[in-house]
């Protein structure tokens, strides 16, 4: 009888543990999710809601297609779309990359853009991924706001040099493919 | 009077597409955000904090494991956009060379994985779809986009933290103090 009582306390104290343990965790999401995340999805959203509002976009994919045809366009292209001010707005919803990467797809179907140079297509199209959603990404990983403050110009930064890069990466990854 | 008219509907337009996108993120991520967070939060609080942290601290010690394995294992376990949530096991310095490292891997994947961000397939399908046309197999490109993505990532982790402390000793920060900094917004 005496096991019995002693059993069923540590099993109810486990689960009381348990519990308060998994509320408490439930509260600090909350909390961060109302301190942090939140704030930078509303300013994440009125700008993609400025950029998709005012057709900036379309009209930039235009612009970048007729460069994809070799590797120096491509080159081009990463150089444009890493440029720090412009691959926040260009990085929304992947908007501007789809689009271009469609216009670049058709053109390769057409035979106009060698098929090896698609996965230095890719990079290049997309040397603005995630520009600008750093600052939801760092708030996700518990980041300080000193750590963004420093953080978000450096990425900017490095992404402009390692657009040129990955487009290098992606050439030579291509060679020999088709 | 009609260029005013026409300027405030503009102007109501952009507002209205910046809510529209609003209610697509926050309910799309915030619902299994909140979810997840508090699943590793309550495992975090089981083991503890401590020890977490120092596991982490080993396993991420290195930057192969930081910004290649790491990046590319919470891509395919979390899938876009929590993926940058295991950022929270690095160091303050660390953080931003993992975000930049884990949106890159986003979408060279996406011919491999698709799961890992169906939204933005895309991206990788406007291409492919042109070598379908030219009657090719898929699979050369899928690999190889893969695979040099992961290099890419590499690279573009190592090159973000090397310019992270750049910046960082410019200002006249210290690795130590952003985690002191940290503490404190914790302990509040």
């Amino acid at each position: 009888m005496k096991f019995l009582n002693v059993l069923v306390e540590k099993i109810s104290r486990f689960i009381g543990g348990a519990v308060n343990n998994f509320y408490a965790a439930a509260r600090d999401s909350v909390d961060q999710v109302i301190k942090t995340v939140l704030p930078f999805m509303v300013f994440v959203s009125a700008l993609i809601g400025i950029i998709l509002g005012t057709n900036v976009g379309t009209l930039i994919a235009n612009t970048l297609t007729p460069l994809a045809n070799n590797v120096v366009g491509l080159l081009v292209i990463s150089l444009i779309c890493g440029i720090p001010i412009l691959s926040p707005l260009l990085g929304p919803g992947a908007v501007i990359a789809s689009v271009v990467g469609t216009l670049v797809g058709t053109q390769i179907g057409l035979g106009n853009i060698p098929p090896n140079l698609a996965v230095a297509a890719l990079f290049a199209i997309n040397t603005q991924v995630g520009c600008d959603f750093f600052p939801v990404d760092l708030s996700l990983s518990e980041a300080s706001p000193k750590t963004e403050e420093i953080g978000i110009p450096s990425i900017l930064i490095s992404r402009w040099l390692t657009g040129p890069v990955a487009v290098l990466v992606g050439y030579v990854a291509g060679l020999g493919m088709y | 009077m009609d260029a005013i008219v026409k300027f405030v509907e503009g102007f109501f337009a952009l507002i209205s597409k910046g809510a529209e996108v609003f209610v697509s993120i926050a309910g799309g991520i915030i619902p299994s955000l909140l979810i997840l967070m508090t699943i590793v939060n309550f495992i975090i609080r089981l083991i503890g904090q401590d020890k977490v942290e120092k596991a982490a601290e080993k396993l991420t010690g290195n930057i192969i494991a930081r910004y290649m394995v790491l990046p590319f294992l919470a891509a395919f376990i979390l899938t876009n956009p929590l993926l940058t949530i295991f950022g929270k096991f690095l160091k303050e310095y660390q953080k931003p060379g993992y975000v930049d490292a884990a949106e890159s891997i986003l979408h060279p994947t996406l011919g491999l994985f698709p799961h890992i961000n169906p939204g933005e397939i895309f991206v990788y399908m406007g291409i492919a779809i042109g070598i379908e046309q030219l009657e090719l197999s898929l699979a050369p490109l899928a690999i190889r986009a893969f695979l040099a993505g992961l290099v890419v990532i590499l690279i573009r982790g190592t090159i973000t933290e090397r310019i992270m402390l750049f910046n960082m000793k410019r200002n006249g920060i210290t690795p130590k103090d952003l985690e002191i900094e940290k503490q404190k917004i914790k302990a509040t």
